[in-house]
């Protein structure tokens, strides 16, 4: 077996030892220059020879244009470049790409900015966080990416800070803390850039923090609005709370948004209520495991609807809410499609907030079904106290975070997936600033209707039903993307990245054994004609810490962290 | 209140700083539970990895406020993470020994019970290095923490970053995903 840790041996490669230090700034860099990030390029990011931000366009869809490499040429590819990372942790960030610029970001918050075709290191910048413990951060030390905009790069660390650097020099421009770190708040998400404004949410939900989304000035990092997404008396959504506990409720903010420009409206989910025993606190406990739809200005809600009313289950409604336009029962709609961790795939009328449908995308027991467009709960498998009870999907979810694709070409939907349930029961906790706050024990276990831990599975827009299916023995944890050349890229957690027919699932190309499993979604750009496919391999995460009976499946994957960028022969 | 909490704790006078909440055994037996069970999300020197860190002044600072029973109730509950509450009490509280001992809370001759640790307030402060214990510290390997070294400890070697599965030396090619 010839793995790409002993190819790169043999091709060009950018070495990462030693670090710490701003590399020479490239003078080939400088000569080629940094084309400015502006809202015009923003706005058409879905066509752009670069990767500009988080999901690649404001949609979210994660699916690029070019047809270079497509389902004839795929097997063609080969390894133009690799960087590797010491860190040990899980590395979760998609490369961005403006010109000849790429942009990475490892674990605890390193920044690096490399050339996107020779793999040549530009400058590295690592966040300084003397005193910091990271006691409040739920799993593992990650951090997905950056956002550009202008001559500037933006980053939201794990001590709170929204940090904005040069993008050519490296230098920062300015910074600024949105909480202190280790009181229950970190960050960990991809920022994004709308109307001048850099927009990140806080995570924090397993440790009782008040989370919120927050809007600054991308210029000068002067706050502008934040939506807290736990409501104080008097706002809407209050009377859905015991007295004075969405003081410590939770609703982390942990995912970037999306951007709808033909009703104005910017779509944000929101994470699970603290604590996580449900008896604790009676209520619908809005706006956790929501939907948001905000006024871009102000962050006032437009509408919202809640994916699991009063959760039990840890069922973060943070994954990436994709804009899309879809035709149910023959009315065209232009909706929202979201892969939710508890089991169900909505399809939300992104005009008015009224679901057009839900469907399972895997096995789902504690959301049981739809009533008048608004799910409900099987009450019998709520856990209490002394109560332990056996439900579907675990904690994890039906997917986490890892984001989905979506086509317009296929008009197919490309969801990673894990087949899980788990055990849960009440358990004593209480709120202290820095510590837990769960109330609740569990274990992950096998879904036992199916043989395997993962998948990555298309879903037909237009009707929830599953196209095609790629089963995998481990877990599928990483984000998918999909390309005009008909191939759906995604990573695996033993480490190849795989090409699939985006209509067939037919496995098209697999690479060679990466050093690590892969939790990172990839990206594509295309500089002088060339198309290249970049992936960050870099096992971790949620999975390998809280995974269960996964844990020991998934124990003996390699860590740390290798860029691998490949390209046609 | 707090010279008759910590006489009936054992404190030798002079000390009373910082009681003797635990023994060297449970601390030994704690060490290895912890490394069996705890080590590959904390780090074997409880520097943390993916999960914090659990010793050290940064951990257990006064701005964190915790309490011996803080600390105690989570881990009891809720650690390991892969399967919370799966450890019998001895062990719990064998793992609270050691990372008491590892926050430089001295060994006694009074042993920890789940009892006491669960209600203990007694504030749980970085106190500084103790003697490490004899199990697994001494000798070669992942025996130092840099940042608080001990005497005749050796230092960490390369391979004690590779915590939880070790790049192998040749892989082989494994089944479709």
């Amino acid at each position: 077996m010839t793995t790409i840790h002993a190819l790169s041996h043999r091709v060009r490669r950018a070495s990462a030892a030693g670090l710490l230090v701003a590399l020479a700034f490239s003078g080939v860099a400088r000569a080629g220059g940094y084309p400015t990030v502006t809202d015009a390029r923003l706005a058409a990011a879905a066509t752009d020879n670069g990767w500009l931000m988080f999901r690649r366009d404001y949609a979210g869809n994660s699916f690029a244009p070019f047809t270079q490499i497509n389902t004839h040429t795929v097997k063609n590819l080969h390894l133009v470049w690799s960087y590797r990372s010491h860190l040990k942790q899980g590395y979760e960030s998609t490369p961005m790409v403006n010109g000849q610029y790429m942009f990475i970001t490892t674990p605890k918050d390193h920044l690096i900015a490399l050339n996107a075709v020779t793999g040549k290191v530009l400058w590295k910048y690592v966040r300084p966080m003397p005193g910091v413990g990271f006691k409040t951060v739920c799993c593992d030390v990650v951090n997905r990416g950056v956002a550009l905009y202008g001559d500037d790069v933006y980053m939201a660390t794990l001590d709170n800070y929204v940090v904005a650097l040069n993008a050519i020099s490296g230098k920062v421009v300015w910074q600024r803390q949105l909480k202190p770190a280790d009181v229950g708040y970190a960050m960990t998400l991809a920022p994004m850039i709308l109307k001048g404004m850099v927009i990140v949410g806080e995570s924090g939900g397993e440790y009782g923090a008040r989370d919120f989304i927050q809007a600054l000035n991308a210029r000068t990092g002067a706050l502008l609005w934040r939506r807290w997404t736990t409501p104080a008396p008097g706002h809407l959504g209050a009377n859905t709370w015991p007295k004075g506990m969405y003081k410590h409720g939770g609703g982390s903010a942990w995912i970037t948004g999306t951007y709808d420009p033909s009703t104005d409206t910017l779509f944000w989910g929101v994470g699970n209520p603290a604590p996580w025993l449900a008896k604790l606190r009676p209520g619908l406990n809005l706006f956790t495991d929501s939907l948001l739809a905000l006024h871009p200005r102000s962050g006032k809600i437009k509408w919202y609807y809640q994916y699991t009313p009063n959760d039990s289950w840890d069922y973060d409604g943070v994954n990436t809410p994709v804009i899309t336009t879809l035709r149910y029962h023959g009315t065209t709609y232009r909706a929202i499609v979201h892969a939710d961790r508890n089991g169900w795939f909505y399809a939300i009328n992104r005009v008015n907030g009224k679901l057009i449908y839900a469907r399972q995308f895997t096995r789902a027991t504690s959301v049981e079904g739809f009533k008048n467009g608004l799910p409900y709960t099987n009450n019998a498998l709520r856990p209490a106290m002394n109560k332990q009870v056996f439900t579907c999907p675990s904690f994890l979810g039906g997917k986490n975070w890892w984001p989905i694709s979506v086509d317009p070409v296929t008009h197919l939907a490309y969801v990673p997936t894990i087949h899980t349930c788990m055990t849960m029961k009440g358990a004593p906790t209480f709120y202290h600033p820095g510590l837990p706050y769960l109330g609740e024990s569990f274990e992950v276990v096998h879904d036992p209707a199916d043989h395997h831990w993962g998948a990555l599975q298309a879903i037909d827009l237009d009707t929830g039903r599953q196209v095609w299916d790629h089963e995998s023995d481990l877990p599928w944890d990483a984000g998918a993307m999909s390309t005009a050349g008909g191939v759906v890229f995604s990573g695996s957690a033993r480490g190849h990245l795989y090409a699939f027919d985006a209509r067939t699932g037919a496995v098209l190309w697999r690479s060679p054994q990466l050093s690590s499993g892969v939790i990172a979604p990839p990206s594509t750009f295309m500089v002088n004609g060339k198309q290249y496919v970049a992936i960050l391999a870099g096992w971790g995460g949620g999975t390998p810490i809280w995974g269960g009976k996964m844990v020991p499946v998934v124990k003996n994957i390699p860590r740390g962290g290798h860029l691998y960028v490949f390209a046609l022969r | 209140m707090l010279s008759l909490s910590l006489a009936a704790w054992g404190v030798p006078r002079g000390e009373a700083a910082v009681p003797a909440l635990y023994t060297a055994a449970q601390a030994r037996a704690g060490h290895r539970a912890y490394e069996h069970h705890c080590a590959a999300c904390h780090g074997r020197q409880e520097q943390g990895l993916v999960g914090p860190a659990l010793s050290g002044p940064i951990f257990a600072s006064p701005k964190a406020n915790y309490k011996v029973r803080d600390i105690y109730l989570f881990l009891s509950v809720n650690m390991p993470a892969y399967a919370p509450g799966s450890l019998t009490p001895k062990q719990y509280v064998d793992i609270m020994s050691f990372l008491l001992q590892q926050n430089g809370f001295p060994a006694g001759r009074t042993a920890l019970t789940h009892s006491m640790a669960s209600t203990s307030a007694v504030p749980l402060l970085y106190h500084g290095p103790r003697p490490p214990t004899r199990h697994a510290r001494a000798g070669g390997g992942c025996g130092a923490r840099p940042s608080v070294p001990r005497s005749g400890a050796p230092a960490a070697s390369p391979h004690c970053e590779a915590l939880v599965g070790a790049l192998p030396g040749a892989r082989t090619d494994p089944p479709a995903d």
